[in-house]
């Protein structure tokens, strides 16, 4: 069977091997870092829509996943790319004899990457999962910090 | 191995027009059961925690109104956004006899379960059948 579990499933006709789309996904993401404009009101992009906010020294991207367990959240680090990945579950199975009257809950796999613009200092990173909404504080790699350099007279 | 289908991205569906709150309103997205004792709500509220919501019940109309207890900082700078955040409201008519005493609600990882069970006289019941 088909296993819709990557990046872009409206476009799968034009999806090439893996690799590829990754850099495709990438390639979106960067070309939205567009001066932090607010978002777009045709915003269809892949699950989960996410934030990613700058501070001195970290970023900090957050999305909004309720009723996702932590364990079943994964987030991995290679350089200065994250990776979100799981699988929201709803199971009503145990609520006997019931019947549904109405589902707009979605259940189903996510995987997400994202190319921060700087390199990160992976010992260093957070990922809180609270309240339904996963907030990762992604520190930037000390030598990818803005350095004073004094000016000295002659 | 097991199929699974991906999570289709879907835009927050913004109220308009029903409310005085400052910001966006947003109606979160439920699953409604029905068992014979009684019906079964969960309502997607990522960012709400137990004490930043109210339910209320009254006379058949329940009510869902809740805020957002986890905030971005002020001092963090938005690079990219793809999805608002606000608070969040929806009503529902509920038709049979509840038992507002029994109603309970728990908030899990940012989802509220809200169980409502019907008042005695709306649960079916078996009448014994007596031999003649």
């Amino acid at each position: 069977m088909t296993q819709f579990s990557l990046y872009r499933p409206w476009a799968a006709a034009s999806w090439g091997g893996p690799l590829d789309q990754l850099r495709q996904e990438m390639d979106a993401v960067l070309n939205r870092y567009d001066g932090g404009s607010g978002p777009s009101s045709s915003w269809r992009g892949v699950f989960p829509a996410v934030n990613l906010y700058e501070t001195a020294d970290a970023y900090v991207l957050m999305a909004e996943l309720p009723g996702i367990e932590s364990d079943d959240i994964h987030v991995s680090l290679e350089r200065s790319t994250v990776t979100i990945e799981g699988e929201r579950k709803i199971d009503y199975a145990n609520l006997e004899g019931a019947s549904l009257h109405r589902r707009e809950r979605q259940v189903g796999r996510f995987r997400r990457a994202f190319e921060l613009p700087a390199l990160i200092d992976g010992e260093k990173v957070e990922a809180v999962h609270q309240n339904g909404v996963l907030l990762l504080r992604l520190p930037k790699s000390p030598e990818d910090q803005p350095r004073q350099i004094t000016v000295q007279a002659n | 191995m097991t199929e699974t289908q991906a999570l289709q991205p879907r835009e927050k569906r913004e109220l308009q027009g029903e409310t005085t709150r400052p910001g966006p309103v947003f109606r979160p997205e439920v699953d409604i059961l029905e068992r014979q004792d009684g019906y079964v709500i969960y309502a997607d509220l990522p960012g709400v925690d137990d004490k930043s919501i109210d339910v209320r019940l009254d006379q058949g109309a329940l009510t869902l109104d809740a805020q957002l207890a986890t905030l971005p900082e002020s001092g963090w700078n938005p690079l990219h956004a793809e999805y608002r955040i606000g608070s969040y409201h929806r009503e529902f008519r509920i038709s049979e006899g509840i038992d507002s005493d029994g109603v309970s609600a728990k908030m899990h990882n940012g989802v509220l379960e809200l169980h409502l069970p019907k008042s005695a006289a709306h649960r079916p019941r078996a009448i014994p059948v007596q031999a003649g």
